[in-house]
């Protein structure tokens, strides 16, 4: 590459030497010109300042799958991405998670094919099919249903990303993509094995979208996995705690498993005002079954009727006719019964007159924002964080306690990585006098999920070391937090069942945004 | 040091490797087979193929294995052996719908067959592609099928240094286990090789860094003479600045070739076929653009430039995604909006391993297949579209033929002599090493020298300096350092081994340009721009020996097409 440096950048990059077992950071100082991508980095410190550096490559140009790394925290290909894009001064590289490092850079991709190996990879017909020299057809209308899904370079970076692969058992995004590609795929005729094939392992998945997010060739793998549920659900093969959730969902409206009339329980002496007493407010408040019905996770729900209440504002909320929102639901595959929660509450959302909904549940907002037929409304809905987030903008809320303790925010998938919400929350706990708020090392979009996403909350049974809360809490104790933010009922329930389990209650504690709030007004 | 054998043992995992994987497995599931990667196979240079596969499918339609044949050998500028074509055009079908069988998503027309497309130099449009990623959704469907066999091993990142010959007759291999670093000596009845082309002695090309010709270079060593070297393919399209390709099916749709007037230069070169007039006739024409002053002229040098605008997005979107994506995020351009900035790099190299039809080698239970190999199907200039096709069909032979042979024959012992030989050229002469030479430096030094002497127009003085200039490098060669002394996957080892390989072919592709003072094809020569058929209607072969490549000729097999002038 020929011109003048346009600036020189830091590259900080994770080595491991395997002869002596020892894991460092090498640091290089890189002359970057336009064009320049990381892989180009990486070349320039080989040939010029670090013969030893080790790390794969071959294409260079984004179709062989090799040269995936962590940038900053974040997968993907080094050839693909130009280092003056990154707008970084100093950027760290480490080797793609969850695949064991051979060498710097270089992991074991071995455990991401073995994956293969458990789901056919080829056309499944009759043999005599096979056999005859002629051209099966297919019409473009057909081909095109799932040539997107083809574009895959199994370059592991979804794999690496994942927080079910932690759990071998879990065949990956890649892999569960490849299977769906075939059932979509109008020639083949191997369903009912296709759809055995992932049956045991599919509920792991959390919907956390990091394989979509990251994948260089665009390949939407989290809605393989929720095709894949679908079809599992339509043919009634699923495991009895997925049946569990749904058929409470059918029976009461919400996968709680408790009658719709006991729905206002959690407001009990807080004087909130409901449907049908009232059909008018300036917010109408959506406070999702979890916080309604979980004994906890109330405590949540009456920390945000406190603060509306502290803020003067005029809310109100659905009552027993606020249905679930549908947005786990939906995740686990079963399209016909978010359809009909969805559609009661948007003739909730029509009969009722307020200027914006808010929720407490980032999949609340999840749904409403990006889902048909909710979608189609264009709702003025806000999850809270967005909502208090102003109020203490515009200085209406006013925390005045303070509160003394080292603070781990953990991005919550709905609201970060699915919906790009990533500085409200921050704002909020920032704004808090004494609160030491310190990142997660794997934070924002690449915020590793606590498990709880697309029913797996419910539906749970991994061993302890396979569960992502576990994998999450241990990130927070070695960072010395005493206490773990969250903006998420779900990821409430989930972190804190992981202290437990890792009897570390005593230590570190989970705490929602709303609960800290309320003890510093 | 471990003793493996395996009744075939095949070198390379791209599409001739894999198939031949497949092929010999479906001669008898009795036969053991292995095959050798030094890279992950999914990760093979392959999978850059863009623009298609050539096959004759619509004989109702006016296309048939004789004119499919035609354009191969006038494409071939007449040193194609025709009945090696005239057997490649016919099997090439069985291919495309084998491939269709095991699931590859081909793109339809609207009736729902599988759709082809204009290619350079063809005279139907029989260019079976998947949008422009035909390479990957080959690639990924053949390994697929071929991880559907119990009795293949994939030995994954393992290193290939030499051929064992014992008797005439090729006994084996010795392999790096690169997770180790530990060689090993590898056992087989028979061996096949494909490991590709040799495009990365050049420093402008299309090729991925991993295809360095290994398998061309220890063919040499065994002993066996390599075919028409000096014929390397330039396509005239390959992104500024970092070469990599734009596929000639840009063209094929519809796409322009502007220089800096915005002319459409190409009806001064070919009036006829235009911008799809094969690539060696296109890749001179941009040359003469850029050397009389007329091309663009970027931060990057001069370029030509390739307009797609008049196609549309919906068109481009659909038929051309993944160039879209390289000219949007590595190249700065949108495509639908701008010309891409391109100018022709090495691409393809016409020459190889010498092979018969039954892709045999001078040496017993030795085969080649794909890039790697040279039947010759090409000739003097391959057509786009018929690599992909010489891999499936030969590589299909290769495993055929090798199944065979070692059905037939017993595995040959190996004298540890020979192998502990090779250790000690590999870790004492390479890996030991302690002089001051960089690897990358040399490296850098031979792709610039064969940039410079050894590209489109070639003179006997540029050629007599390159060949002077390779041979004080391989001198410097002999005085690196490698500067990882680490044995676990030591890819600065695997540098150093690629670079002796690649010092090795290119001298050998010099000394073969020198000697052919005429013009065919690729191989353009300023002094001798003629074709001249009766002194050089021949291949070229070429033997090692300590005092450097030796030459010798022989006969292009012609059946029923005479030479004629070729103009497009």
């Amino acid at each position: 590459m020929v011109g003048e440096a346009v600036k020189v950048v830091e590259f900080r990059i994770r080595r491991y030497d395997p002869e002596s077992k020892k894991s460092y950071f090498s640091t290089y100082r890189v002359p970057v010109l336009r064009g320049t991508t990381i892989l180009d980095a990486f070349n320039y410190i080989k040939d010029n300042l670090d013969g030893t550096l080790t790390f794969r490559h071959s294409c260079r140009m984004g179709i062989c799958g090799s040269c995936a790394v962590n940038v900053n925290g974040k997968p993907m290909l080094a050839c693909y991405t130009q280092v003056l894009d990154l707008n970084a001064d100093v950027i760290t590289i480490e080797p793609l998670s969850n695949l064991p490092v051979i060498k710097d850079l270089v992991v074991d991709v071995q455990p991401f094919f073995q994956n293969f190996k458990k789901i056919k990879t080829v056309l499944v017909k009759p043999v005599e099919t096979l056999e005859k020299p002629e051209e099966f057809i297919q019409h473009p209308e057909d081909l095109k249903k799932y040539w997107d899904l083809t574009l895959c370079t199994k370059c592991s970076i979804c794999y690496s990303a994942c927080p079910a692969a932690i759990d071998e058992r879990f065949l990956g995004p890649s892999a569960l993509n490849t299977n769906y590609r075939f059932i979509a795929d109008s020639r083949d005729e191997g369903f009912d094995e296709r759809l055995k094939a992932v049956a045991n392992n599919v509920w792991l998945c959390t919907s956390c979208n990091s394989c979509t997010l990251f994948c260089p060739k665009l390949v939407n793998c989290a809605n393989s996995v929720v095709e894949n549920r679908s079809l599992l659900v339509e043919t009634g093969v699923i495991p009895r705690t997925v049946k569990d959730v749904l058929e409470s969902v059918i029976k009461y409206h919400n996968p709680m498993g408790t009658h719709q009339s006991k729905r206002m329980g959690w407001a009990e002496g807080l004087n909130v005002k409901a449907y049908p007493n009232v059909a008018k407010a300036d917010v109408l408040f959506f406070v999702c079954c979890s916080t309604a019905y979980d004994i906890r996770n109330r405590e949540i729900a009456r920390a945000m009727a406190t603060l509306l209440n502290n803020l003067g504002v005029d809310y109100a909320t659905l009552g027993a006719e606020e249905w679930c929102c549908g947005d786990h639901i939906l995740r686990m595959g079963e399209k016909g019964l978010f359809e009909m929660l969805a559609e009661h509450n948007v003739e909730m959302f029509q009969k009722f007159n307020a200027d914006r909904i808010v929720t407490v549940s980032p999949h609340c907002y999840n749904t409403f924002k990006n889902d048909k037929p909710y979608k189609d409304l264009g709702l003025n809905v806000q999850h809270y964080t967005q909502f208090l987030a102003e109020a203490i903008d515009k200085g209406k809320l006013k925390p005045s306690k303070p509160y003394p303790k080292r603070v781990a925010y953990h991005d919550p998938c709905f609201l970060g990585k699915r919906n790009q919400i990533f500085e409200e929350p921050r704002r909020i706990l920032q704004f808090i006098s004494g609160l030491e708020l310190i990142e997660m090392k794997r934070t924002r979009e690449a915020s590793f999920c606590c498990g709880g996403g697309a029913g797996r909350v419910w539906t749970e049974e991994a061993e302890p070391e396979k569960r992502p809360c576990i994998n999450r809490v241990k990130e927070a104790l070695e960072l010395g937090a005493e206490i773990i933010a969250v903006a998420c009922p779900f990821c409430v329930t989930t972190l804190e069942d992981a202290t437990k389990v890792l009897e570390v209650e005593g230590k570190i504690a989970v705490k929602d945004i709303l609960e800290i709030l309320k003890e510093t007004i | 040091m471990e003793v493996l054998s395996h009744d075939i043992v095949i070198v390379g995992a791209g599409l001739a490797g894999l198939r031949a994987a497949i092929a010999a497995s479906e001669v008898s599931d009795k036969l053991d087979v292995a095959v050798i990667s030094k890279v992950y196979p999914v990760r093979s240079h392959s999978v850059c193929a863009e623009g298609g596969t050539n096959a004759v499918l619509r004989e109702k339609e006016g296309d048939s294995y004789d004119l499919h044949a035609w354009d191969t050998i006038k494409g071939s500028d007449f040193l194609a052996d025709q009945d090696v074509v005239e057997f490649f055009v016919k099997q090439a079908p069985e291919e495309i719908i084998k491939l269709e069988h095991w699931g590859l998503p081909w793109s339809r027309d609207a009736n729902g067959r599988i759709n082809q497309r204009s290619g350079g130099g063809q005279s139907f449009p029989r260019v079976c592609f998947a949008a422009d990623v035909t390479g990957l959704q080959e690639m990924h469907t053949l390994y697929a099928k071929a991880s559907t066999y119990d009795n293949v091993t994939f030995y994954n990142e393992w290193f290939a240094t030499s051929i064992i010959t014992e008797d005439n007759r090729a006994a084996g291999l010795t392999v790096i286990d690169l997770k180790t670093g530990e060689m090993h000596c590898m056992k087989a009845k028979a061996v096949i090789m494909a490991t590709g082309g040799y495009a990365r002695i050049y420093e402008f090309t299309t090729f991925s860094h991993t295809a360095t010709g290994d398998g061309v270079a220890m063919a040499y060593r065994a002993g066996v003479p390599l075919k028409d070297m000096e014929f390397v393919q330039f396509h005239p399209t390959a992104l500024v600045p970092q070469g990599i390709l734009i596929t000639e099916s840009a063209r094929g749709e519809g796409g322009h070739l502007i220089n800096a007037k915005g002319e459409r230069f190409m009806k001064n070169y070919a009036p006829d076929k235009m911008e799809l007039a094969p690539r060696d006739v296109v890749a001179r024409a941009e040359t003469k653009e850029i050397e009389e002053g007329r091309a663009f002229v970027g931060p990057h040098g001069p370029y030509i430039g390739l307009d797609l605008r008049h196609l549309g997005e919906a068109r481009i979107s659909e038929r051309l995604p993944l160039i879209r994506d390289i000219a949007r995020k590595l190249g700065g351009v949108d495509p639908v909006k701008e010309p891409i900035p391109v100018k022709p790099a090495a691409h393809y190299t016409m020459g190889g391993i010498h092979v018969n039809i039954k892709t045999e080698t001078s040496l017993a239970g030795l085969y080649a297949a794909g890039e790697c190999s040279c039947l010759s199907v090409h000739g003097a200039n391959r057509l786009g579209g018929n690599s992909t096709t010489d891999c499936l069909v030969f590589g299909r032979v290769a495993g055929e033929e090798a199944a065979k042979y070692a059905l037939k024959n017993g595995f040959k012992n190996i004298p540890q002599q020979k192998v502990l030989e090779e250790e000690k050229r590999v870790y004492d002469g390479i890996f030991g090493s302690e002089g001051g030479e960089k690897v990358s430096a040399i490296r850098d030094a031979l792709r610039k020298t064969m940039n410079q002497h050894v590209w489109i127009f070639r003179t006997e003085e540029g050629l007599k300096t390159a060949l002077k200039e390779i041979r004080q490098l391989k001198e410097k060669f002999k005085n690196i350092k490698v500067e990882d002394k680490g044995k676990t996957f030591n890819t600065q080892l695997v540098e150093a081994l690629q670079l002796d390989f690649m010092l090795e072919l290119a001298e050998v592709t010099v000394v073969c340009a020198l000697a052919r003072t005429e013009s065919r094809g690729a191989h353009a020569r300023l002094d001798y721009p003629e074709r001249d058929d009766e002194r050089w209607l021949v291949h070229t072969l070429a033997y090692r020996t300590v005092d450097g490549p030796k030459l010798s000729y022989i006969p292009v097999t012609i059946t029923k097409w005479q030479p004629t002038a070729r103009k497009y």
